[in-house]
């Protein structure tokens, strides 16, 4: 029986989290259409290299010149008129995006308001991304785990990977050497350690080149600070605990406290160029994905 | 120590009461337990500057709770009782106990069996011998002391009796005892009875110790006197004994199965001991009350037994000439008989022969007779007739010719001249006259003189000094027209004109109604019951002869008698006959309780209040001197310090869902915590079961089914509904169900009719009784009915209802085809059970084809189809001109191939399920109108056979 408002789960590695990201991810389209109606385009522009090339979209129809393979003559729009055109792709390239979730104790929390714990939300969001990416022909990449992998079923090897290598818990940024420049990376976590310590490796990374995504996963019970009464909290990462005879007296500083570190860490972003993303395990995956996806496109949604 | 009947055994421990407070301290200094909650931002608030620790209290209800807690243990460890037993006595030696067990305490004998078994038990426990005495018993009460445990079962079957105490006989008895009593225990009725001053001498001279008067501290004690028959009223004396407050009631009157005729209220005004209650009733009912009692006061003294004297009268015509029979409005008697047959029994004269006559009605026990027109009394007759007179009978004599002609005629009240005066003759000065007044002490008192009664002849009285007196209605001219007068106990009444219509129109008047009916309602006496014991003793005693020894020791065997609450009982083995006619009077006593002596059909009441009954109060005065008065227990002792002890469990059980809600286990569970939710659940659970527990409530599950089908029966009943048959075969039912909603609709839009939403029924369980139509339609897959079902089906369509059986085979053959389809084979299984009359396609002619929309095919989805009925009776009868057959009712069975349900039917919303075949729109409608036409044929029946006729009847009413 539940007394308290807050739980620890257990890890979700490897337990479902894919398929609930492919869930995602297989909605993700839908969210498109949706976000298509706000900002015209998500995804025809994205990376595209405004000139002809190879690629998949079409890009303009020109006449033919004497010397092109006949086989590139568009023969429905030749048709249409006397002389003869061939249809152009636009040239597109494949980028590299790195993906990285926390594993720290602090992410398997999860209160009463909310549906799932901070990890398994993170993972899903981070699995689902990849999924988006991969199907898009991007190269996907998780710190410490694999290198960029461009295929169809990265989200499929990179969970493979995961599973088996199961990642340090100790670790709560993610390993920056393999990193090379003008890529991207997306790192899910709730940024509860030391803001300084964050925004140390932020810059050390934005040094190499990279443009990087936060998405800060929250609890809402994080945010809210529901507690009322004599209340002990324990740190699950260190074990402290604390005691406090009336929580609700706090409720004010805590919060108050809580937005400010938010607040310095999107400053900072923002000086770098990075996107900073809020997200509560109480709402919608599907609407961090969006939201994600949007940023990524470049978009400031 | 005691307040307010509150006592503790165990007082001592309410000491415990003190540590209260200290208890309350102890609870405010403890803090509760802190809830343990994991959260990852723990660091964060390690930020925040640490505000000073002050412990949550516990909430002061949980406070209050728990020092209630702790004090009801307290209160219940020191054992309290509620009435609890003290001993009063305080004497030696042995002891007395009077109980008061006459009339007047059955009302609250419980509290006096309390109270006396309190004071044998005090007795036994301090080993003192005992005497009881039962007051009703007089010289037999026993005034030995023994053991009072013997005693005690003694007084637990004892029971009040209705009868007035003996205080002299046993004050005598008392005094005559042996024993000089260290206790004397007086359970008193608070009645200062007859002799009750004898009594106390006795008592203050056989104590050697204390008195203890017991009795209750108000005195609501109501008795019911004679009742009075007035002409109009019955007259219920209530009386009481204290003269104290405004105080009132209802008293009740019963007939003998004990059905209520009435109530009549009464109301002591401030200073009355006696009051009226009056029952204004018609004649004919009063003369059905046998029982008037007191509303809500059980004693045998509140209760009036009512015998002949108040019962319906018995009435003897006899009339002078010959009666004739086959001029029925000549003969004097026809108005009289019918003036009276309402209100009494009349006996008519059944041969000429007076004297035989009279003797007849008299062995008959009348109570009036009414002589029309009989001059001269035979001499025989004469003597039975003043013998009656004196004993209370009632005569009324009309004049007449052969009255006028009499002479010495001894049976008259007023001597009357010889001849009758005739007025407005030709030879006549005088006008008729009209009646003027009716006397004021008269029991024609009150009645509207009626205006249009003209008096043209009449017998005239001698004037006299007492004819005023006698005259009871008078004309203008002051000569009377009734005149009465006293006969012994009995009453002679002269009306001075004839019972027909020859000398005045009164008989034709409604006022000779009401006087001959004030007449007979006060013309009691006593003669019914007096006769009635002469008639009693006369079928027992063979050789006596009733009316010349009248005088002779009569002997009424109990027929019913009160018991001391006032109710009704047979008698027992010691009540005793009445004996009558002894000289003395009779007492109510033990032998000769009150109530019904005699035979069932002729009995008389015997009542333990008779005229001017008093009660009165005993004073502190008249107690023996130094005498202590207590009051009488009520109650047994209650200890309820087990109830104590649960209130306090149920406490602690409130303070454990208390602490669990502070720690969040109760808190409404959100976003799906499912095991929150369960352990929330469990102590719901729990909290529910409490009150099982404790009311051990029944089942009610069982009844739940057939209550519901009551109710689906009962909304069937209020609205017209088409059922079909639940095949089983869900796809069937769906399209029946569909099906008949299509028709509905569109029987709704089409007609006035607006039946309900159809219903499926099981014709093996359903009734089927509120539905004109069943619609069946045959599916191979369903299971054939049993023979038990096909009977109800039977009884469904003797009774009047129409099945409509559907085949949906026509594409294939079709029923009345050659080709034998699997449906037809299994029709014909199903209708193999029932009697059913032989068939014939609709004809051209047949109400079908025209009871809303005039048709001539029955299509469904199918076409060609027939749709079979009864054959109508009588075919050599019918000719080929009549628009329509005179069907009689409606066909018990209808059958067709069709599939009419699949046609009818409709979607949700509104699009037909099913293509007609062939796909023609015309069909489908063809369709609906074929169903209104079946529905309406099996409504209205051969009402629209008759309606066809309309043209025709009008042309022949003349249109």
């Amino acid at each position: 029986m539940a007394l308290t408002i807050g739980t620890q789960t257990d890890s979700d590695f490897g337990t479902g989290v894919l398929a609930r990201a492919r869930m995602r991810a297989a909605l993700v389209p839908d969210l498109l259409v949706e976000a298509q109606r706000i900002a015209n385009t998500v995804v025809s522009g994205w990376h595209g290299r405004k000139r002809r090339g190879s690629g998949d979209s079409f890009w303009q129809f020109r006449p033919y010149d004497v010397g092109e393979s006949m086989a590139r003559i568009d023969w429905r729009r030749s048709a249409r008129d006397d002389s003869v055109f061939v249809r152009d792709q636009e040239w597109e390239a494949a980028h590299t995006v790195w993906v990285w979730a926390d594993n720290s104790p602090s992410m398997l929390y999860r209160s009463e308001a909310a549906a799932v714990s901070k990890q398994s939300r993170a993972l899903v969001l981070a699995f689902a991304l990849t999924e988006v990416l991969s199907r898009s022909g991007e190269r996907v990449g998780w710190p410490g785990v694999t290198n960029p992998i461009a295929s169809r079923r990265a989200a499929e090897r990179i969970a493979a990977e995961i599973s088996m290598a199961n990642p340090s818990a100790e670790v709560a940024f993610p390993a920056t050497e393999g990193l090379r420049g003008r890529s991207e990376l997306v790192i899910f976590s709730d940024f509860l350690e030391p803001v300084d310590n964050t925004i140390a490796k932020i810059n050390a990374v934005a040094r190499q080149g990279i443009r990087g995504t936060l998405v800060h996963i929250i609890d809402p019970a994080e945010h809210t600070f529901p507690f009322r009464g004599r209340t002990e909290f324990r740190d699950p990462e260190t074990g402290s605990t604390l005691t406090f005879g009336r929580a609700e007296t706090i409720s004010s500083a805590y919060i108050n406290r809580f937005r400010a570190r938010q607040d310095v860490l999107a400053e900072r972003c923002r000086k770098l160029g990075w996107n900073h993303l809020v997200h509560t395990t109480d709402t919608l995956a599907s609407t961090a994905l969006v939201a994600v996806h949007t940023r990524l496109s470049g978009m400031r949604g | 120590m005691s307040l307010f009947g509150l006592s503790f055994a165990a007082p001592a421990l309410l000491f415990g009461l003190l540590a209260l407070p200290l208890i309350w301290w102890l609870l405010r200094l403890t803090p509760p337990r802190p809830r343990e909650e994991v959260f990852p931002p723990t660091r964060i608030l390690a930020e925040i500057e640490k505000q000073e620790e002050t412990p949550a209290n516990s909430p002061w209800w949980l406070t209050l709770l728990r020092l209630l807690m702790a004090g009801l243990i307290v209160l219940a460890l020191a054992e309290p009782i509620l009435n609890a037993r003290e001993d009063q006595t305080s004497g030696t030696g042995p002891a007395l106990i009077m109980l008061d067990d006459t009339w007047s305490t059955g009302a609250d004998w419980d509290a006096r069996v309390v109270t006396t078994q309190r004071y044998l038990e005090e007795f036994a426990a301090a080993g003192r011998p005992v005497a009881l005495a039962f007051s009703s018993l007089g010289a037999r009460a026993d005034f030995t002391p023994g053991a009072a445990s013997e005693l005690q079962p003694l007084v637990a079957a004892s029971e009040p009796q209705p009868v007035q105490p003996d205080n002299l006989a046993l004050a005598a008895s008392l005094t005559a005892s042996e024993v000089a009593f260290g206790t004397i225990v007086l359970l008193s009725s608070g009645l200062n009875e007859t002799n009750a001053p004898e009594l106390m001498a006795a008592i203050t001279a056989k104590s050697a110790g204390e008195v203890i008067v017991v009795r209750a501290e108000t005195l609501t004690t109501r008795a019911l006197g004679q009742l009075e028959n007035r002409p109009d009223v019955l007259v219920a004396p209530v009386v009481r004994a204290t003269n104290g407050d405004t105080a009132a009631g209802t008293v009740g009157a019963f007939d003998r199965q004990g059905r209520l005729l009435g109530q009549a209220p009464f109301s002591f005004s401030a200073g009355d001991t006696v009051t009226n209650a009056e029952f204004a009733l018609p004649v004919e009912l009063r003369n059905d009350i046998a029982r008037v009692e007191i509303n809500g006061s059980s004693t045998a003294g509140a209760v009036q037994l009512l015998d002949e004297r108040f019962r319906r009268r018995r009435v003897g015509l006899i009339a002078g000439g010959n009666a004739d029979r086959d001029q029925p409005l000549l003969s004097p008697l026809y108005f009289i008989s019918n003036a009276l047959a309402p209100f009494s029994d009349v006996r008519e004269a059944d041969s000429a022969n007076v004297v035989e006559t009279v003797e007849r009605f008299l062995n008959e026990r009348i109570s009036t007779l009414v002589l029309a027109d009989i001059g001269r009394i035979p001499t025989a007759a004469e003597t039975q007739l003043r013998e009656w007179l004196d004993n209370g009978g009632t005569l009324i004599r009309f004049a007449g010719p052969r009255l006028a002609a009499a002479e010495d005629d001894e049976l008259v009240p007023v001597t009357l001249r010889r001849g009758g005066r005739s007025l407005g003759g030709t030879l006549t000065w005088g006008t008729p006259q009209k009646i003027v007044s009716f006397e004021a002490d008269s029991p024609f008192a009150g009645i509207q003189v009626p205006e249009d009664v003209a008096v043209t002849r009449q017998v005239l009285a001698e004037p006299g000094i007492d004819l005023r007196d006698k005259t009871w209605a008078s004309l203008e001219d002051g000569t009377p027209l009734v005149s009465a007068a006293r006969f012994g106990k009995g009453t002679v009444i002269l009306f001075h004109v004839t019972a027909d219509a020859s000398w005045s129109n009164l008989p034709l008047s409604g006022a000779f109604v009401d006087m001959l009916r004030r007449i007979v309602a006060v013309s009691n006496g006593s003669v019914a019951t007096e006769q009635l014991r002469s008639q009693t003793v006369s079928a027992s005693a063979e050789n006596t002869d009733a009316s010349t020894t009248p005088q002779a020791v009569i002997s009424l065997p109990p027929l019913q008698v009160l018991d001391g609450s006032g109710r009704l009982t047979g008698p027992g083995s010691d009540v005793r006959p009445l004996e009558t006619g002894t000289g003395t009077a009779i007492n109510v006593s033990l032998e000769n309780p009150p109530g019904l002596y005699g035979t069932n059909d002729a009995f008389a009441a015997l009542n333990l209040f008779g005229e001017n009954a008093q009660l009165t109060a005993l004073s502190d005065s008249d107690l023996p001197a130094g005498a202590r008065t207590v009051g009488y227990v009520e109650a047994e002792p209650f200890p309820f310090r087990a109830w104590l002890f649960a209130a306090a469990l149920l406490l602690l059980a409130l303070d454990c869902l208390a602490v669990l809600w502070m720690a969040g286990a109760l808190r409404l569970p959100r976003f799906g915590s499912a095991a929150r939710l369960r352990g929330a659940s469990v102590i719901l659970a729990s909290m529910l079961a409490l009150p099982l527990f404790l009311a051990s409530a029944p089942a009610f599950a069982q009844t739940a089914s057939s209550d519901a089908n009551a109710v689906i029966d009962f909304e069937n009943t209020l609205k017209t509904r088409i059922a079909y048959v639940r095949t089983g075969v869900s796809s069937v039912d769906a399209i029946s169900r569909k099906g008949l909603t299509g028709l509905t609709q569109f029987i709704a839009s089409r007609t006035s009719l607006e039946p309900g939403p159809p219903v499926a029924v099981d014709i093996s369980t359903d009734e089927l009784a509120f539905y004109p139509l069943l619609y069946w339609p045959i599916s191979t897959d369903a299971p054939l009915p049993d023979s038990e079902t096909m009977a109800r089906i039977d009884a469904f369509m003797k009774r009047g209802g129409s099945v409509l059986f559907d085949t949906r085979d026509q594409i294939s053959g079709g029923f009345g085809s050659s080709r034998l389809t699997p449906e037809t084979q299994r029709l014909r299984e199903i209708l193999a059970t029932l009697d059913i009359p032989p068939l014939e396609p609709v004809p051209e002619n047949h109400v079908l084809t025209r009871a809303f929309y005039l048709l001539n095919v029955f299509p469904g989805r199918y076409l060609d189809g027939r749709l079979w009925v009864e054959t109508s009776q009588r075919e050599d009868e019918q000719d080929a001109d009549r628009p329509a057959r005179a069907g009689d009712g409606v066909s018990s069975i209808l059958i067709t191939a069709n599939d009419m349900a699949a046609a009818w039917a409709v979607e949700p919303d509104g699009a037909p399920s099913l293509p007609i075949v062939p796909p023609n729109p015309t069909q489908r409608v063809y369709a609906y109108r074929t169903g209104v036409n079946i529905i309406m044929y099996t409504l209205t029946g051969n009402y629209k056979s008759d309606q066809v006729h309309i043209p025709a009847l009008l042309e022949r009413l003349g249109q």
